[in-house]
């Protein structure tokens, strides 16, 4: 089991480390002058040139990345250039509510999902997974802020039971926490919610058609229900998990938006307010924030499986 | 059983079974239905192309920008006006047609180079292997690590709006997803006698590049292609509810959501309508994808 | 010996005599008439099973001889209801005077594992990699028995013992890839005789193991069926096996039985030419080196045409233009010898 997390942990770094590159690389290569930016369109020449002295902007772009670097490594992420707050303690404020909202949402999905693929793969073409695909392939297809905003004009703006914006954080009691949170999560995970359901279906079916140990547990006289929960359910889990840590990502991506259209504030409405202030330390804190918890995230993945699949952790013994 | 992940460090953010694997319905063994078939969805689609890029151009729609004032806000079944006008004046049908033009091509671009960079890119990633695989794929390991929207987001934001820019940003997300779909698709196919057989007798390597693998892993690219469409039209859609997008005027489904929202109370048309163009649009792509997938897995 | 049940005697009859081939005066524990077993996709129909017919005494072992795709081990799946949702069932399966096809699927749950039970091919693809042995085990146990934890693990213990599993009380808590294949295929049939079946159908269930290991497994069930007064059907493809452990030899060819007897008189006087051909095809010590190995020429026919005539016709040695056009009936041609053949061996110059 060391030995997989050993390789893992290998190949993970110089993707990190390209996280870094690529980041700096996007934010200050790409066309634009912060300097001229944050300064604006009256700003005289002089001016700019002086702010960009004072950002280092003159300087070779390899050497910007080299102390970029070197701040980093120390925990260092610079400085708003609106505020002059530490990014890092800027974004260290903005990530519990980001996590808070994918953490909800992965629940939400999961706890709709795995029933829902059961009772789909216990009766393949049956009623229930008929409705249930369908159901599912429109679920997928409709973009989040979409439903965001069919949510927020259902619920806030017509029956006026939920707040459309806004945020509490829960030592300010947990109901009203949630109260800010539920649509949110909903408008996340409906899609991560249909995605799991088939992925899962699809997993179990093969699971109960093409494995030789469903038959013996048929022969042994138990029933489909019990073959799904009891045997099927288990392998397939680890599909689950790749499908959760594949689509990490996606779902850390999609709270830029959300949080945006509720007013949360987490990383993604910090990462565009400061696209809109053309603040790049933060934007360059933040984007960087975003791969690296992807790279954990998925590293965290594969120590999930090692640790569940009792091959890898126990390893085969010889008599 | 699952196969715990080892090839790369970050797997795809998108990973086109993202829109998950064919529903067996109808459960009998062999019978792969998917829902509508393989010809309503292609139906579909060729409609909303049709009516996106064609109908326009010969049919009387008017102008979707450019609207007198005179004509604001008039209200659906207007004469004239299908669905009536926006707050200056503008046509929401043609806006519609329009913006979903925008949208499309926006998502054909991206999908276009997606499968160009990142297909010939990841076939010769699979071909060759050694360490310009490795290194190749490092490289998209690393663009793949960043969520699509961040991505697209900052490097909208270094761009600018625009039409153009919103292609290369969204680029950054296909090019790494199809070329993963096309190491794959080429480290199985590469295994077959007749690739063998070609590199016995002397083909040069591009030629049995071009000339042998690519047209076999293409119909597993464009299928996977096709189901990213929907993941592509949503994510524009995204930057242009952001205004990092197709800046309006223009109209973009995006941009008409995120304008509507303002008014969402009191005039949901706005909103909705675009909103149900996008959705119709993306199943239409879903469901193509999946009959397509369905039948190739099924061989 | 146990307290808990194992003791021989208590499951069933006493085992009468080994392989003398005097069968049981009782009824027969299971009869299998004109069974038929179709596969339906789309246009195509397979048929798998085209009228099979034994008998299997109690504690007797009856042999299922025959070649890959002759319809052995599709019988068998078919006798515990374990054929997919494509495969259509007809003719009579009788156990213990029951019959079983058609029964609802909750009835047949009652069977399976309890009456009838199954050890199958494959031990490292059969049991499932991701739970313990002994809940495994246990499992088969509480599905017909309401036995609270702690005697379940006894019993599963003590089943470990009777399969000849060495350290059965660490061995409980482990994996199945922590085990060899010949343990694996132990574990399996421990968990077969778990809720102390009647019926035991071993399909192919050495063909996985090396040839030592198979021996071994082979001498236990066995042992196990005499101990434990069970009826075996023995699956394989091995005619030598089942010359060795068998009361009783059905040879299946195309989805049929072609040749029935007890041991000893089907090895003294093969009749089907297809039995002589495998039985030719045994490489034997006593021949020369390099002796070239007497293969079945030809290929089983295709299952999914209509047979016209003796299916064994294209191969078979004996064979004339009324085989080809005449299926021969499977019946009793002498006395406890059944076969299907025009032109049988031995018997040349009678018809």
């Amino acid at each position: 089991m060391l030995r997989f997390l050993g390789r893992r942990l290998l190949v993970a770094i110089p993707v990190l480390w390209g996280v870094t590159f690529l980041t700096f690389v996007v934010i200050n290569h790409l066309p634009g002058n912060a300097a001229q930016e944050q300064l604006g369109i009256n700003a005289t020449p002089q001016e700019v040139h002086q702010l960009s002295v004072q950002l280092g902007l003159d300087k070779p772009l390899l050497t910007r990345y080299v102390n970029w670097m070197g701040d980093l490594v120390t925990g260092s992420l610079g400085h708003s250039l609106t505020s002059g707050q530490s990014v890092t303690s800027i974004l260290g404020s903005d990530l519990p509510i980001t996590f808070e909202l994918v953490a909800f949402s992965l629940i939400i999905a999961l706890v709709f999902a795995v029933p829902i693929a059961l009772m789909s793969a216990r009766k393949p073409g049956g009623v229930f997974d008929r409705v249930a695909m369908v159901l599912s392939m429109a679920g997928l297809s409709i973009a989040n802020y979409v439903l965001a905003l069919i949510l927020v004009y259902v619920f806030a703006v017509r029956l006026n039971w939920l707040p459309a914006l806004g945020w509490a954080p829960p030592d300010k009691g947990f109901g009203t926490n949630i109260k800010y949170l539920i649509m949110p999560a909903v408008s996340v995970a409906l899609s991560l919610l249909c995605f799991y359901a088939r992925q899962l279906r699809a997993d179990l079916i093969q699971q109960l058609r093409g494995e030789d140990y469903v038959t013996t547990a048929r022969a042994k006289g138990a029933g489909s229900w019990r073959v799904l929960t009891r045997h099927a359910m288990r392998n397939s889990a680890f599909g689950l998990i790749t499908a959760v840590a594949l689509n990490f990502g996606t779902l850390l991506g999609v709270t830029v938006i959300i949080e945006e259209i509720f007013g949360l504030p987490g990383i993604g409405h910090e990462l565009l307010s400061a696209i809109n202030t053309r603040d790049v330390p933060v934007i360059q804190g933040a984007v960087f924030v975003f791969g690296l918890i992807v790279v954990l995230c998925n590293l965290i993945a594969d120590l999930l499986y090692a640790a569940l699949d009792p091959r890898v952790k126990y390893g085969s013994a010889t008599n | 059983m699952a196969v715990p992940p080892t090839e790369t460090a970050v797997p795809g953010a998108f990973d086109p079974a993202m829109v998950a694997p064919a529903p067996v319905v109808g459960g009998r063994l062999g019978r792969l239905r998917t829902i509508g078939g393989i010809w309503i969805p292609a139906f579909l689609v060729l409609a909303i192309l049709f009516l996106c890029f064609l109908w326009p151009v010969i049919g009387p729609v008017p102008s979707p920008t450019g609207g007198s004032i005179l004509n604001s806000n008039l209200p659906s079944f207007s004469p004239g006006h299908l669905f009536g006008t926006d707050s200056t004046g503008n046509d929401e049908w043609s806006r519609l047609l329009y913006g979903g033009r925008a949208s499309l091509e926006v998502s054909l671009g991206v999908t276009a180079i997606g499968l160009l960079l990142g297909g010939l890119l990841g076939a010769y990633a699979g071909y060759v292997g050694g360490w310009r695989e490795g290194v190749i794929m490092r490289v998209f390991d690393v663009l793949i690590a960043f969520p699509a929207l961040v991505l697209a987001v900052a490097i909208a934001e270094r761009l600018g709006p625009g039409l153009v820019h919103t292609i290369w940003a969204l680029s950054f997300f296909s090019t790494p997803a199809l070329a993963r779909i096309a190491r794959a698709a080429t480290l199985r196919v590469r295994e077959q006698n007749y690739i063998v057989a070609a590199g016995l007798s002397g083909t040069g390597r591009t030629r049995t590049l071009l000339r042998h693998i690519m047209p076999n892993i293409l119909p597993e690219l464009i299928t996977f292609a096709l189901l990213g469409i929907g993941i592509i039209i949503v994510l524009e859609g995204a930057l242009s509810f952001l205004g990092l997008g197709i800046p309006p005027p223009a109209p973009s489904w995006g941009n008409m959501i995120a304008s509507g929202q303002n008014i969402l109370s009191a005039q949901p048309k706005f909103t909705m309508l675009p909103s149900a163009a996008l959705f119709i649009t993306v199943v239409s792509f879903n469901l193509l994808g999946e009959s397509l997938r369905a039948r190739w897995t099924a061989q | 010996m146990s307290a808990n049940g194992f003791t021989a005697g208590e499951t069933g009859e006493l085992p009468a005599g080994a392989s003398t081939g005097t069968a049981a005066t009782d009824a027969p524990l299971l009869e299998v008439s004109d069974l038929r077993v179709e596969f339906r996709q789309g246009n195509q129909v397979v048929r798998a099973v085209d009228g099979l017919n034994y008998t299997v005494p109690r504690a007797r072992t009856v042999g299922l001889i025959g070649e890959s795709g002759c319809g052995k081990t599709v019988s068998s799946r078919a006798i515990m209801a374990l054929l997919p949702h494509t495969a259509h069932v007809t003719g009579s399966i009788r156990f213990e005077g029951q019959e079983l096809v058609g029964l609802s699927e909750r009835r047949m749950r009652a069977v399976r594992g309890s009456q009838i039970a199954m050890v199958f091919q494959d031990p490292a693809r059969s049991l499932n990699p991701t739970v313990r042995i002994g809940p495994q085990i246990t499992e088969a146990i509480h599905l017909h028995n309401d036995v609270p934890k702690g005697e379940a693990f006894d019993r599963a213990v003590e089943l470990m013992e009777l399969v000849r599993l060495p350290a059965a009380r660490e061995r409980f808590r482990q994996y199945p890839h922590q085990l060899s294949g010949g343990m694996r295929q132990r574990v399996m049939i421990a968990i077969a005789l778990a809720a102390q079946p009647k019926l035991l159908i071993a399909d192919e269930a050495t063909t996985a193991l090396d040839v030592t290991t198979q021996a071994q497994i082979m001498e236990l069930l066995r042992d196990l069926q005499q101990r434990l007064g069970m009826a075996l059907i023995m699956i394989s493809h091995d005619l030598g096996l089942a010359a060795t452990f068998a009361d009783e030899v059905l040879v299946m060819y195309a989805g049929r039985g072609v040749e029935r007897a007890p041991t000893q008189k089907l090895f003294e006087h093969v009749r089907m030419p297809y039995t002589r051909a495998l039985l030719d095809a045994i490489p034997r010590l006593e021949n020369p080196p390099h002796a070239p190995l007497a293969a079945v020429p030809g290929q089983p026919p295709d299952l999914a045409r209509e047979q016209v005539g003796c299916p064994f016709s294209p191969r078979c040695p004996n064979v004339t233009d009324h085989c080809r056009e005449h299926m021969p009936p499977f019946k009793e041609q002498e006395p406890g010898h059944l076969w299907a053949c025009w032109h049988p061996c031995g018997l040349e110059g009678r018809r």
